[in-house]
């Protein structure tokens, strides 16, 4: 049996990849682990339901959008912008982190995870929110509802719910903007 | 003819008229089906024998399902229906003396059943399908009636319909039940086996398929002609089940009636209101009820020993352009779940290779899947299918046209003829 290959290119945490020859039936985490050797969108379940796997699509028009890279082939990123959980940090020329984002720094400081399985995806899952309530800020009072909301999806077993829960909290309330006036 | 011959002619014609409207409103043709001898109540010692075989009638008739708002009160009523005229909402049907069934006789509850008359001559609604009860033997409109007196009685006050006009008279519906109601549930037929007899009476009677299987006429009646043929509900195809219609979906005589009990076929899982009817209802109907319904549906008078071999339509072809477009995005969104030939994935993702939706007429139940997705539904016996997420922002009207033509004609057989008009349609929610 041979298997099909179709050429992929994409940009991939500010990086164009050139195109490379990919199976046209490989999955985007595949192509993530054994291609670009980006092993920090976790596969959890492979079936589209932990979301421990999601990576960040930014949008031509500056939104972001969260997939799942265990269910989504990777050719259905071929031309898109994709920021995996490795492009969240700021790092110097050497590739050493030198300033963690607010999201990933207040994970830190509420002990939000055990084990940290599903921190790739709480990570990006939380980082699409904020980008959405930077174009629409939500009232305080519909605060709580819109974090279980948008973040709902995401298993996590050491149940580490309530910290994630509370830093996204402290993130949203201490970034100027996000909750109406 | 003079003016005055004319004039008084057109006059006691009017008034004729108006008598007839007059009589029909007052229920002068109102037929009912109910024998007299439900006047005399029922002993206590009867009451408690009926009752326990009345939970069965009643679950095979699926009382609950509407009787029952989500998280409400058992048997209190309360849940919504919305219909062209407004929305009217299910009662209270628990023993409670002021807002359920507790004072209601006997005869009162036959009459609401099978008449749709309720209590003090009060004109039910036809979302009650009476038009299907109606058919109910006399001995199992009792065994539910002793079943639910048997039930606590739930303080819950029913909720007001809000109705336009004319339909907010409850008596307008003298005239819906005039065209609209059959007669009594026809003589056993001979010619059949009793397995055949008793699947027409599950079907019509208790199970009360073609209210939603069977298309309605201008007034909203079922039509007879179009007996079980299908209609669409709610944006939803409630398919053909016929003998044509369920073979068209590659369900066979001796299988289908696993797939009413546990939900789950190789031709898909059930969705919609079909889930709900499995969940309430036929996850709990005997083995022999659910193969009298499967053999009256196929019109056999016995069921075969074994399934027949399954056989799968010959593919169409189609453009090779709309192939490699749809099949490119069939892998990137739809294999990683229902696999690279539509084979799914067991307890998890139904298959598409044998998914009955892509063998349907129409393709709309298809692509109204895929635009919204599917919620995570749990099935009888610890089967659970995982939700199905909907691809309304990923995909534009071309692309799921395409995805859904290419489906369809490789597996299911159809004709590749959806457009991205019908899509924009189904997506708009018409």
């Amino acid at each position: 049996m041979t298997i099909a290959l179709k050429k992929l290119s994409l940009t991939v945490n500010g990086k164009a990849i050139d195109p490379v020859d990919v199976p046209d039936t490989m999955m985007m985490q595949d192509f993530l682990y054994e291609y670009l050797n980006l092993t920090g969108a976790r596969m959890g379940c492979g079936q589209g339901i932990c979301h421990a796997c999601t990576v960040i699509v930014e949008n031509d028009d500056g939104t972001l959008a969260e997939m799942r890279t265990c269910i989504t082939g990777a050719h259905w990123f071929e031309g898109r912008k994709v920021r995996t959980i490795e492009g969240h940090a700021k790092r110097d020329a050497s590739g050493a982190i030198t300033q963690l984002t607010p999201v990933q720094q207040a994970f830190i400081e509420h002990f939000s995870f055990q084990c940290g399985y599903c921190t790739p995806g709480f990570v990006t899952g939380a980082t699409v929110l904020l980008d959405e309530l930077k174009r629409k800020p939500v009232a305080r009072a519909d605060l709580e509802r819109t974090i279980s909301e948008a973040l709902d999806k995401h298993i996590c077993r050491c149940t580490g719910y309530v910290r994630y829960y509370e830093a996204v909290r402290d993130v949203i309330l201490n970034t100027p903007g996000l909750i109406k006036a | 003819m003079n003016k005055r011959t004319v004039l008084w002619t057109a006059i006691v014609l009017a008034l004729l008229a108006l008598l007839a409207l007059g009589s029909v409103f007052f229920g002068l043709f109102e037929k009912s089906v109910v024998a007299k001898d439900v006047d005399q109540p029922l002993s206590p010692e009867q009451m408690k024998t009926l009752a326990a075989r009345g939970a069965y009638v009643a679950v095979a008739a699926d009382c609950y399902a509407c009787h029952t708002a989500k998280g409400g009160a058992p048997w209190a009523g309360g849940l919504p229906f919305t219909t062209p005229f407004g929305t009217i909402y299910a009662t209270n049907i628990s023993p409670d003396k002021e807002h359920g069934i507790g004072n209601w006789t006997r005869a009162d509850f036959h009459r609401a059943v099978r008449d749709g008359v309720g209590k003090g001559d009060t004109h039910l609604y036809p979302a009650m399908p009476y038009a299907s009860y109606r058919l109910m033997t006399a001995e199992d409109v009792d065994a539910v009636y002793a079943y639910l007196m048997s039930r606590p009685p739930m303080k819950v006050a029913n909720k007001p319909n809000d109705l336009n006009f004319p339909f907010n008279i409850r008596r307008v519906l003298t005239f819906w039940n005039l065209v609209n109601l059959p007669a009594d549930m026809p003589p056993l037929d001979a010619a059949r086996s009793e397995i055949w007899n008793r699947g027409r009476y599950v079907v019509d009677a208790l199970g009360h398929c073609g209210e939603c299987h069977t298309p309605r006429n201008i007034m909203q009646g079922m039509k007879a002609s179009e007996y079980l043929k299908g209609a669409v509900l709610e944006g939803v195809v409630a398919p053909d089940i016929t003998k044509d219609g369920l073979a068209r979906m590659g369900f066979d005589p001796v299988l289908l009636p696993a797939f009413m009990k546990s939900g789950i076929s190789a031709q898909g899982a059930m969705t919609n209101q079909m889930f709900e009817v499995v969940h309430f209802s036929t996850q709990y109907m005997t083995d022999d009820d659910l193969a009298a319904m499967s053999a009256y549906l196929s019109d056999l008078d016995k069921l075969p020993d074994k399934p027949a071999s399954p056989t799968q339509p010959k593919p169409v072809a189609v453009a090779p352009e709309l192939a490699t477009a749809a099949r490119g995005n069939y892998l990137s969104l739809c294999s990683g779940c229902h696999g690279i030939e539509g084979q799914g994935i067991p307890h998890v993702v139904v298959p598409l290779s044998t998914n009955a939706s892509l063998r349907l007429a129409t393709a709309r139940n298809l692509i109204r899947a895929v635009l919204e997705g599917i919620p995570a539904q749990h099935f009888p016996g610890l089967e659970r299918m995982q939700p199905m997420p909907g691809f309304k922002d990923q995909l534009d009207d071309r692309q799921v046209a395409d995805l859904a033509n290419w489906m369809r004609a490789q597996w299911g057989g159809e004709e590749p003829n959806v457009k991205p008009e019908d899509v924009a349609q189904i997506r708009r929610g018409e």
